[in-house]
């Protein structure tokens, strides 16, 4: 089902389909790893809602509604369903993070 | 050597450190450089520039810490800076700093540098943090996919730095060599790049100072800095063509542009590294950074925390500072005094205590604020809790046109408009930095308080002064968020920093790194104090003292000889006189003077805000500080040392029937939005840059402050304040 990452909610599951943003956004984007086929995790919203924390492999990320907005996304799964959240290319867990 | 006889090498070696924000680069940095360090600009940007020297077997290693990026692209200035350094300056080695509990991210900067074919190091720095989560890297196999040493250090643990300083002396001797390894893409990529490596090579000129392929590369990604680089060259034409024709072509075949092929293909790399050389301890369980996350920026404790932490931090910097700040005002006294008692009355003695002591005294008040803001800023930074303090209030910011970070600096400004307009440099976007810049000063800051109170307790009843206490507060926020808007709509428009960033795990920062910066800005700021604000307190006396009436001396001595020869009055009743006398002549040599003449020149201009020549003098003398212009006032309605305490003082504001509650008003209207003291003009101009854009901003100020104490007055007028 193909939807924006900015319409999912918190604990929402989806893999990315394409990056649509422009420019500095989009280059930032690709050079912080959301590339297309990434399975990214939506933790939570900022307490006004408005921007979002998402996470992959272990990294965590912020970026606002508007931003969401242009990332194509696949749901595949919510919050509670049990489902791991694993890596596109390998089923271990993820580099990201410290302690 | 040769001849037998032993000489040591004295050989330099240029060493510079990149890596990830986060990746423990500065704390490497400080490391390997020890305190030998100087702190500088990259020419033509407000960004910091570490370098230090280090000894090592006899050679000297000069460390250069670049910006800290997460890539290599012309889209901001760090990385614009960091990469033409590498390029340009060529250092002899480059090492890179990798977080390696984020190898997937980091690898991508390293991607980048592979591309640029320097002389590579890794530092596989928090090693010690990766044996704790129990990863298990190959080295020597990520060595050779890298084609590059790869030395695992510990910045805070102090392992590895010596490894890390022979490998760099051996590297630069040739000693050892790791065969080179070319990060290859997609054949559709490679193919594209084999056809522009070809033309370009045919450029002499670009071939022997450039690595084609990497210009290749990125001409492929559309990077504007290379395309204008490579424009200059009659082949452009050529390679311009073939970029054209590979555009078109991916994107009617791949449905993507080659920046996004080429991106694919380093994460490619990337995942395809570190699986073969990375085995990840399993674990299904929450990290600490995502434990504390769920509490301190969750929906609802999110906000009232930061805030929390915020208050905080301002109580530990204004709170704790009050005593050094009592400490440095008496030290200021104990020399004025003594001084003073050195010193024969006159011409010296005043330039000295009333001009120089007072006005660079006024300013180092605020040092021990300035040092406590940044140990507490650096020590949040560190931590890593600043991104999380830009994510929960980002929105508010973001419907000014701001961004997140914007906040920090802004409520600063409560405190001290100088550390906030420092404070700024986490901004990365220029349009951002100098809108919030620009707006800072509006927040109403510690020194115009004395004037506030001043006057609403000469004007106004006790019940009431809370009241517009705040209101006077509230109106600088309501312009300052106004002011962002009208600026990010007309002069900063599509200017703007895009928010996605990374939320760091949580760490301790080191002691070091805490105080280095609050350090370096103490230096900054007393070397400021020295100099421009010496200089500018020297001219406020001036014109204040200038020109010199000797009629004026003279008639006032003669009226005071002949108190003192009358036999009408009393000792204490002629000390009174005397003393009155004394102050009629002080406003005598006020008027008199260059500040006086420029009240009076003022005059037209603020007479419909309600203002008479003496409030002219108050407000040019209150660009020394704003507190000034409480003593100004005190001296010009012929009063000795006045404070805002001073009943005197407030008296004779009463007194005067020009000087009525909608004056008052439309005086602390104007001291809140008119330009600022000299020293955070000082600043503004240095972190911003250029005289241009403070002159924007004070004819900016200054019209905004004019309108508004305006409308304020007349209104007042209106409701029946003029009296």
């Amino acid at each position: 089902m193909d939807s924006k990452l900015s319409e999912l909610k918190a604990g929402d599951k989806a893999e990315i389909l394409a990056v649509n943003a422009k420019g500095e956004i989009r280059r930032r984007l690709l050079d912080l790893g959301v590339v297309k086929g990434l399975n990214v995790k939506v933790v939570r919203k900022a307490p006004l809602g408005d921007p979002i924390e998402i996470s992959f492999r272990g990294c965590h990320l912020t970026l606002r509604l508007e931003e969401a907005e242009d990332i194509h996304v696949n749901k595949i799964g919510e919050v509670g369903d049990g489902k791991r959240m694993n890596g596109h290319h390998h089923g271990k867990r993820g580099f990201c993070g410290g302690k | 050597m040769g001849n037998g006889v032993f000489v040591v090498a004295n050989k330099t070696i240029t060493v510079a450190l990149a890596g990830n924000p986060n990746s423990g680069k500065t704390s490497l940095f400080n490391e390997l450089a020890g305190a030998n360090q100087k702190v500088g600009n990259w020419s033509g940007v407000t960004i910091e520039k570490y370098e230090g020297t280090r000894n090592y077997n006899g050679y000297t290693i000069k460390f250069v810490d670049l910006p800290g990026t997460y890539s290599l692209t012309a889209y901001s200035p760090e990385e614009v800076v960091a990469r033409n350094y590498i390029i340009e300056e060529a250092p002899d080695v480059v090492v890179n700093v990798l977080d390696g509990t984020n190898l997937d991210r980091n690898l991508f900067l390293t991607a980048q540098l592979m591309e640029l074919e320097t002389n590579l190091i890794i530092a596989l720095n928090m090693y010690d943090e990766v044996k704790k989560q129990k990863t298990e890297i190959n080295i020597e196999l990520l060595e050779q996919l890298l084609g590059s040493h790869i030395i695992p250090t510990s910045a805070v643990k102090k392992t590895g730095i010596d490894n890390l300083l022979d490998h760099i002396v051996r590297v630069f001797e040739g000693n050892i060599v790791i065969a080179k390894n070319k990060l290859s893409f997609s054949d559709r990529i490679e193919q594209k790049l084999d056809v522009i490596v070809s033309l370009l090579e045919k450029e002499k000129e670009l071939s022997a100072k450039y690595v084609v392929r990497w210009l290749a590369i990125k001409l492929l990604e559309n990077d504007k800095e290379v395309y204008a680089l490579v424009k200059e060259y009659p082949v452009w034409l050529r390679v311009e063509k073939v970029l054209q024709d590979t555009y078109h072509e991916f994107m009617k075949h791949h449905k993507e542009e080659p920046e996004i092929t080429i991106t694919e293909d380093i994460y490619a790399f990337i995942r395809g590294a570190i699986t073969e050389t990375a085995k990840y301890h399993v674990k299904v369980k929450k990290t600490i950074t995502e434990w504390i996350d769920t509490v301190l920026i969750n929906r609802v404790l999110g906000l009232p925390l930061f805030f929390f932490i915020m208050w905080a931090m301002f109580q530990f910097t204004f709170k704790l500072g009050e005593a050094p700040m009592a400490w440095i005002e008496y030290l200021f006294e104990y020399v004025s005094l003594g001084a003073r008692y050195v010193l024969p009355n006159g011409m010296i003695e005043s330039v000295l205590v009333d001009g120089i002591l007072a006005g660079v005294g006024g300013v180092l008040v605020f040092l021990p604020n300035i040092v406590l803001l940044f140990v507490a800023l650096s020590f949040l930074e560190g931590t890593g809790y600043m991104a999380r303090a830009a994510f929960v209030v980002d929105k508010v910011m973001h419907s000014v046109g701001l961004h997140g970070k914007s906040f920090l600096p802004m409520i600063t400004g409560f405190g001290c408009s100088i550390p906030a307009i420092m404070a700024t440099r986490t901004l990365k976007n220029r349009g951002d930095r100098i809108v919030t810049m620009m707006i800072i000063p509006f927040m109403s800051c510690g020194a115009k308080l004395p004037v506030y109170v001043l006057l609403i307790s000469a004007f106004f009843s006790p019940a009431m002064a809370g009241n517009i206490l705040f209101g006077i507060y509230l109106f600088g926020v309501i312009i300052a968020v106004f002011s962002a808007l009208l600026l990010k709509k007309s002069m900063f428009k599509g200017e703007s920093e895009p928010f996605v960033m990374e939320l760091p795990p949580y760490r301790m920062p080191s002691f070091k790194t805490v105080t280095f910066q609050a350090k370096y800005k103490a230096e900054m700021y007393v070397r400021k104090a020295g100099t421009v604000i010496l200089l500018a307190s020297l001219l406020i006396w001036i014109a204040s003292n200038f020109p010199f009436s000797t009629s004026i001396e003279r008639e006032f001595e003669s009226n005071i000889a002949m108190i003192v020869n009358s036999d009408t009055y009393n000792v204490s009743e002629k000390k009174a006189m005397i003393r009155r006398i004394e102050h009629s002549k002080s406003t005598a040599k006020l008027e008199y003077s260059i500040a006086g003449r420029t009240g009076k020149i003022m005059e037209p201009i603020i007479k419909p805000l309600g203002f008479d020549w003496r409030i002219g003098v108050a407000l040019v003398s209150g660009l020394a500080a704003k507190e000034v212009v409480v003593s100004t006032l005190g001296t010009i309605y012929a009063l000795g040392e006045s404070n805002e305490e001073s009943v005197d003082l407030q008296q004779k504001l009463q007194a005067d029937p020009n000087f009525t509650r909608a004056t008052a008003l439309s005086l602390m209207i104007f001291v809140l939005l008119y330009i600022p003291c000299v020293a955070a003009i000082g600043v503004f101009r240095k972190e911003a840059g250029s005289w241009k854009i403070v002159g924007i901003y004070s004819v900016y100020a200054l019209s905004v402050a004019w309108i508004a104490s305006f409308i304020v007055y007349r209104l007042s007028l209106l409701v029946g304040l003029g009296s």
